[in-house]
């Protein structure tokens, strides 16, 4: 009887530990199974880089003094993020471009700009100076030319607008992830030289000298000016609209540079045919809160001032100020009673935009004819 | 495991059991007895008593028998997943009481391999049998749904509760990357097992040629099969096992039985099932006023511009609450959707023994879906006769009848689109009645749709054995199928023109098989078993339909084809098949004691589809066996019952090109000289060298059972490689075609499956069963076009849900734009440094509410640049669990299926949020309390906010080309709980019965996943949950089992 209890209690104990055994043996072999990846030859899962990968657009011609962003990288659904570097940066000659990747400070946005901001400080608060190349490409395959590039720094392209080899900056970009890389070759910039202001019709854009009359183009006399925009604006004297297009120039605008700012300064003048100051106070209907994004606003006798923060606009979102988004409308207006006793609106102003920042101001300047005030 | 023996084998068993000598001096002596069972102490009736090799006789319905035998005679008795016993007759000895115990040996099961029956022992290759005890009691149109977590590695999602269709079966996971149609009816093609139905093959994806859109009825051959009369399933996954089918055996073999006639008397068995099909949970919405108020409430708190509040009062449902017309608050599901009351009916007759025996079974089966105006009819006779005069002659008929009518109303029964759309009109319409009805209510309801499948099958089987061991056997099968569909529309229902729809179609199947088979043993140790067939398949059909767009009214129906204007479609249909098979195949065993098997095969396909320079597909097969319980080591080890380790190895070569991918299309091209040209369609250049997809597989199995049968344990473990996968390459232009049909595409699937069954209590009056098994599948893309380098993605244009195909990955997988949650607040969205926009897409910034995407590029722009390889719409892991009780005369089965680790597309949901994209819209409004939406800033949620219309079309927070409609689609289902009462033998006999059964049964009973959508299970094999799918009821099932005394 013992004997059969001890011999149950021995088979027991070896079925158990055969059972232990074996299910430790199973596991085993699973794991080592499907840790064997390898061992069935599965490859392992790469990125994928397309061999299409190509830019759409190989020659890129940025504006220096600004931040563009130039795109077109066609990734043909390679594994993102890829890894872009620009390589064997060199002048068609053979001579190596360096001055592209000289790192200096520039705005980088932290927060969105709303145009809502109520200070110069809280716009500063949205954004930071970091140490950025000039000439750089980002994650997305997208290149910026950085706000801080400057004809010094950057050799413009020739003023004579040729397009020599040897003035045109080539460069290759390699493009990896782990499913390997690939090399696009010979895409090419051709920087133009700073505009630091838009709209820019009263220079050259290739050499920076004051732009010819577009209807006298090889008369290097003529001169062409930065024309606003008028409604309803009556002559004075002549008791017709002004106008100011091609043809006829009643009304010009300088934008240009002023001293005696605080190096944030944004001042609007207004000069009658007698280059005398206008009052700002004649414009009687201006919304001057909504001419600029500006702040501490000065108005006195001769002009109307503000304290800006550069560039104008800031960022290309629609604002109250910039409602396209890309130029700041300053409008002035005034009103009169016109024929019939009507109360009559006129306004006018510019659509512009300054990049560079400094004491600038925007001066409107009618040339022939003031505009009338008075009622009729 | 408990398996019952097929009846035949009981004549091999007496053949070994039976070298006994008789002792002719002994004198005869007459000896009663009774037979009982050990374990339950049941009488066993119909017990065959054999004297040495000399059947006796079998024991009456009370087991008692009464045999004249010599005096010292060694009786042998025999019955169906018992252990054979003897019984030596003791001097004197006149009454004798026979305790016979139920078979636990799982080795000692008898498989089918290449259409011979073979000892389990014997066998290398991975399979699974599971009997009609185990898919019993439940009530379905199509047996294959009852397969569900039975077998590991056979993985069976019931993706459709659209009845007398099928769901997706799979064994041992991925083998095709095929993908057709798009958008939610992306369709992967099906790859479904060889069915060989009593000896004939059957091909179980003959209706899916179409995807979803299936053409004509669409009943599946599995649906024309009464479960009442399947005796057993066995599953063959290795390729071992199956490369004996040859090329259609690629993706597994399931070889169906039915049931034989076995008893003395005739019996007569009754199986009736009365069952209640439950609407599932539908989706909620607001009725009446309370969606007018949501929507007004929408549209005040996020009108952006002043010309949505005016637009407000310019609709009329929602500004005109007086009209009678827009103020009812009516249910529109309900009008679709509904409870049935369903019922079947099935009588079995059979009788016989294994010398002659017979067998009949008809069938009922009626089941309305849960979508009105569709449902399944099954009618069905079933015979088949065997006689075996004498062990040299066995002869087999069979004879399978059925018609299978299906409605679809106006869906094509997969997808119910119109049900889905209108389901989800305005509550404020008013419903309809006898006045109105929307045209989409009469369509779904009053469209006549009327379609049967009609299928005579016929199979006569000989076998003679010319000197014993060496036998020949033939079978022929006819096969005939007959489809028609007849669709009527109302004119009110189809823009006041009538419409009708006929389809018609036929398909054959002739098949002849004749074999060669030679079994002897040498020696006591030696035993070899040589097997050679050959097959030819004679396939035809042909489809065709014809549409009549607009018949002049309601009442006539035909005859259609009136002018050439409206008479539309017509011709033949794309699935004309007119094809040979010839195959030839052969196959050595060897064992050694029965402990050392060794398996070689070889087969060869010949078809009419293949490429020119490969006309035969070659596969070969080894196995290996080692019954290493029989080793002395293990002499000892009582408790280890039997026990074996598998190894093979095989090839599945299936043709996959078509004859115009081999030899091009050829078009008539106009004339040249007035004779018409016929030139080559330059899509395709023919490719007379594509290569068949070869299936390579090897299974590494262990076998176990301990303590006679308490505990059995079957672990597999395989490597699967599917090679030259059809795929197209792009040419280039210079070579005037466009497009290649090329092999260059691999995927390997490789897992572990483990099937274990515990039976902890068997007692006279107390059992219990408990069985777990599991199975785990990856399976990894190996290999593309080199072109493609390494990945290629199917864009689809449809709904952006794009799949890719990567090298390394998983072989299917979204291609997404990844979803990181909801912007909290404005301030969240992220800015760009260099240009100081903010984060946008369509250019328009993204807001509080609006959905996180992940910038993938880092452009701060979401583009179709931001699309990231995500998910797998494969299930990783799957299994079932079931246990079973039985107390007395009570029985309780309890059995549920899982599913792990797959990703879906909740489209359901993603379409559901969007109804509130348009307060506009004559739509209903949902309420989406349930949801962890972003309601006010600040909020910290997972859906976007679903309510900001006047941004929706740019921004598309609700978009179903991101991940935020992935998610894991796992889940734990309990299929079915049984309850069933046996009533006592004696009780029911007094009233003619010989055995009574009552059960009470649900299918589909509840679903346990994390899932948000309706059902993890009803979504598509590539994992999306298309609201327009056919929902899968709950079924409460009272079911009858009647077997009636015929005995005097």
């Amino acid at each position: 009887m013992e004997d059969q209890n001890i011999n149950a209690i021995k088979k027991r104990k070896e079925m158990q530990t055969f059972i232990k055994m074996g299910s430790m043996a199973l596991l085993f072999v699973a794991a080592a199974l499907s840790s064997c990846k390898k061992m069935y030859g599965i490859p392992d899962e790469k990125d994928y880089l397309s061999s299409n990968v190509n830019y759409s657009n190989k020659v890129f011609e940025p504006i220096l003094g600004r931040t563009s962003l130039m795109g077109g990288f066609n990734g043909d659904n390679s594994t993102q993020p890829l890894k872009f570097e620009i390589i064997n940066a060199r002048f068609g000659d053979g001579r190596p471009v360096t001055d592209l990747f000289q790192k200096r400070p520039t705005y980088v946005w932290t927060a969105p700009y709303n145009g809502l901001e109520k200070s110069l400080a809280e716009i500063e608060a949205k954004r930071k100076l970091e140490e950025h190349s000039l000439f750089e490409v980002r994650s997305s395959g997208e290149f910026i030319m950085w706000a801080s590039s400057t004809n010094e720094l950057i050799k413009p392209r020739p003023a004579d607008s040729t397009n020599f080899a040897q003035d045109t900056r080539y460069f290759d970009v390699k493009i990896t992830n782990t499913g390997g890389s690939t090399v696009i070759r010979d895409l090419q910039v051709r920087p133009f030289r700073e505009r630091p202001y838009e709209p820019s019709d009263d220079f050259n854009i290739y050499s920076g000298l004051p732009a010819p009359h577009p209807k006298t183009p090889y008369n290097p006399a003529s001169r062409n000016y930065i024309r606003p925009f008028l409604n309803g604006v009556i002559g004075q004297a002549t008791d017709i609209p002004l106008q100011s297009n091609d043809d006829k120039k009643d009304v010009v605008v300088y934008i240009r540079p002023f001293t005696g700012g605080s190096g944030n300064s944004l001042r609007f003048k207004f000069l009658n045919k007698d280059s005398v100051e206008m009052n700002p106070a004649l414009l009687n209907e201006t919304a001057w809160d909504k001419i600029v994004h500006g702040f501490n606003m000065q108005k006195t006798a001769t002009y109307v001032q503000y304290d800006v923060a550069y560039p104008i606009p800031l960022v290309e979102v629609s604002t109250v100020y910039a409602p396209g988004g890309t130029r700041d409308h300053a409008e002035f207006k005034y009103s009169r009673i016109g024929f019939g006793g009507t109360r009559a609106v006129a306004s006018f102003g510019i659509d512009f935009a300054i990049y560079k920042k400094g004491d600038w101001e925007i001066v409107f300047h009618f040339l022939k004819d003031n505009p009338k005030f008075e009622d009729e | 495991m408990r398996k019952h023996i097929l009846f035949y084998i009981v004549l091999a068993v007496c053949m070994i059991f039976s070298c006994i000598e008789v002792d002719a001096q002994a004198q005869n002596i007459t000896v009663t007895g009774t037979v009982v069972e050990k374990a339950t102490n049941k009488i066993l009736p119909g017990v065959n008593i054999y004297m040495g090799s000399k059947g006796l006789i079998q024991t009456d319905y009370k087991g008692k028998f009464t045999v004249n035998v010599p005096a010292n005679a060694t009786l042998t008795f025999t019955f169906v997943g018992f252990v054979t016993e003897k019984v030596k007759l003791e001097p004197g000895q006149k009454n004798i009481t026979v305790t016979m115990t139920e078979d636990k040996k799982g080795l000692n099961e008898v498989v089918i391999v290449a259409y011979q029956n073979r000892n389990k022992e014997s066998t290398p290759g991975a399979s699974v049998t599971i009997t009609a005890k185990d898919i019993q009691d439940v009530p379905t149109s199509n047996v294959e749904s009852l397969l569900q977590g039975k077998v590991a590695g056979l993985n069976v999602q019931n993706n459709t509760g659209a009845p007398g269709f099928r769901g997706s079966v799979q064994v041992r996971g991925l083998s095709t990357l095929s993908v057709s149609g798009s958008g939610s009816e992306s369709f992967l093609q099906p790859t479904s097992p060889l069915y060989i139905i009593d000896g004939v093959p059957l091909d179980a994806d003959k209706a899916a040629e179409f995807g979803f859109q299936t053409q004509g009825p669409g009943v599946s051959p599995l649906s024309l099969i009464p479960v009442e009369d399947i005796q057993s399933i066995q599953v063959m996954k290795d390729a071992q096992a199956t490369s004996m089918y040859g090329s259609r055996g690629a993706y597994g073999v399931i070889i169906i039985t039915t049931k034989r006639g076995n008893s003395k008397v005739p019996r007569v068995r009754y199986t009736g099932n009365f069952f209640v099909n439950a609407t599932p949970q539908l989706r909620a919405t607001l009725g009446g006023n309370s969606e007018r108020q949501a929507k007004i409430q929408q549209i005040l708190s996020n009108a952006t511009i002043i010309d949505e509040l005016r637009r407000l009062g310019q609709t009329g449902f929602l500004a005109d609450s007086l009209n009678a017309y827009w103020n009812n608050s009516t249910n529109w599901q309900s009008i679709f959707y509904g409870t049935t009351h369903n019922q079947s009916h099935n009588v079995a007759l059979d009788g016989g023994n294994d010398r002659f025996n017979y067998k009949a079974n008809m069938g009922y089966y009626s089941e309305k879906g849960v979508i009105k105006n569709t449902g399944f009819d099954r009618y069905n006779l079933n015979m088949n006769m065997e006689f075996k005069p004498n062990d040299k002659f066995r002869f087999f008929g069979s004879l399978f009848g059925s018609l299978g009518s299906q409605a679809k109303g106006n869906g094509v029964g997969l997808l119910q689109q119109g049900v889905a759309t209108n389901g989800q009109a305005s509550t404020l319409l008013p419903p309809p009645s006898f006045y109105l009805s929307p045209d989409g209510v009469t369509s779904a309801l009053q469209t006549q749709n009327s379609n049967s499948t009609r299928n005579i099958r016929t199979n006569v089987d000989g076998r003679y054995e010319f000197i014993p061991g060496l036998a020949l056997s033939s079978s022929i099968s006819y096969d005939y199928t007959s489809d028609a569909e007849s669709t009527f529309t109302p004119a009110a229902a189809n823009a006041q023109f009538a419409q009708m729809y006929d389809y018609e179609g036929r398909s054959f199947t002739l098949y002849n098989r004749n074999a060669l088979t030679y079994a002897k043993t040498f020696g006591s140790d030696h035993t070899i078993f040589v097997n050679t067939f050959n097959e030819i398949y004679k396939q035809g059909g042909q489809s065709g339909i014809i549409r009549q767009s607009r018949i002049p009214n309601d009442q006539l129906q035909g005859p259609v084809g009136s002018d050439s204007y409206n008479s539309r479609g017509g011709g033949v249909l794309s699935n004309y098949k007119n094809a040979t098979i010839a195959s030839f195949a052969g196959s050595f065993n060897y064992d050694y004691k029965k402990k050392y098997v060794l398996e070689l095969s070889y087969r060869l396909d010949g078809t009419s589809s293949n490429g020119l320079e490969n006309p035969y597909s070659k596969n070969p097969a080894a196995g290996f066996r080692w019954n290493y319980y029989k080793e002395n080591w293990f002499k000892d080890w009582d408790w280890l019952t039997s026990g074996g380790l598998r190894l093979t190895w095989g090839q599945n070569i299936v043709p996959t090109g078509s004859l115009q991918s081999i030899y091009g299309l050829y078009n008539l091209n106009g004339n040249f000289n007035n004779n018409p040209t016929i030139g080559i369609n330059y899509e395709f250049v023919p490719n007379p060298s594509l290569k068949p997809t070869t299936t390579t597989q090897y299974n590494l199995g262990f076998d176990m059972t301990l303590l006679q049968g308490k505990v059995d344990l079957t672990f597999d473990t395989y490597y699967k490689k599917v090679d030259n996968l059809l795929f197209d390459r792009f040419l280039p232009n210079s070579t005037g075609f466009q497009k290649k049909s090329s092999n260059d595409v691999s995927i390997a699937d490789y897992g572990y499956e483990l099937m274990v069954t515990v039976r902890p209590i068997t007692g006279k009056d107390f059992n219990w069963t408990v069985s777990f098994n599991g199975a785990i599948n990856r399976d990894y893309l190996l290999r593309l076009p080199s072109e493609y380098n390494g990945q290629y993605i199917k864009f689809d244009y449809n709904n952006y849900q794009h799949i890719v195909f990567r090298v390394g990955k998983n072989t299917l997988s979204n291609y997404l734009l990844v979803n990181q949650g909801v912007y909290s607040n404005d301030a969240d969205v992220p800015v760009d440094p260099v240009t100081g926009k903010k984060y946008q897409t369509s250019g328009l910034a993204f807001k509080g509410g609006d959905p996180r995407f992940k910038d993938v590029n880092g452009d701060y722009i979401l583009d179709d640049r931001d699309y990231e390889i995500t998910g797998n719409s494969q299930p990783l892991i799957t299994g079932g669990v079931s246990t079973n009780i039985n107390y007395k005369n009570f029985g309780l089965n309890v059995y549920a299926t899982y599913t792990a680790k797959r990703t879906i597309l909740n489209n359901a949901l993603s379409d559901r949020l969007s109804i509130m994209k348009d307060p506009y819209a004559l739509l209903a409004a949902v309420p989406l309390d349930d949801l962890d939406i972003w309601r006010k800033p600040g909020d910290q949620s997972k859906y976007p906010n679903p309510y900001s219309f006047s941004r929706f079309n740019q921004i598309r927070p609700l978009r179903s080309d991101q991940s935020l409609w992935q998610e894991e689609g796992s889940y734990l289902k309990i299929n079915t709980v049984t309850l069933s009462y046996m009533f006592d033998k004696k009780f029911v006999r007094r009233f003619g019965f010989n055995n009574v059964r009552v059960y009470f049964s649900t299918n589909n009973l509840i679903t346990f996943s994390g899932y948000n959508g309706p059902n993890p299970e009803n979504v598509t094999s590539l994992g999306r949950d298309i609201s327009s799918g056919y929902p899968v009821p709950r079924t409460y099932n009272l079911g009858l089992n009647i077997e009636l005394n015929t005995s005097k």
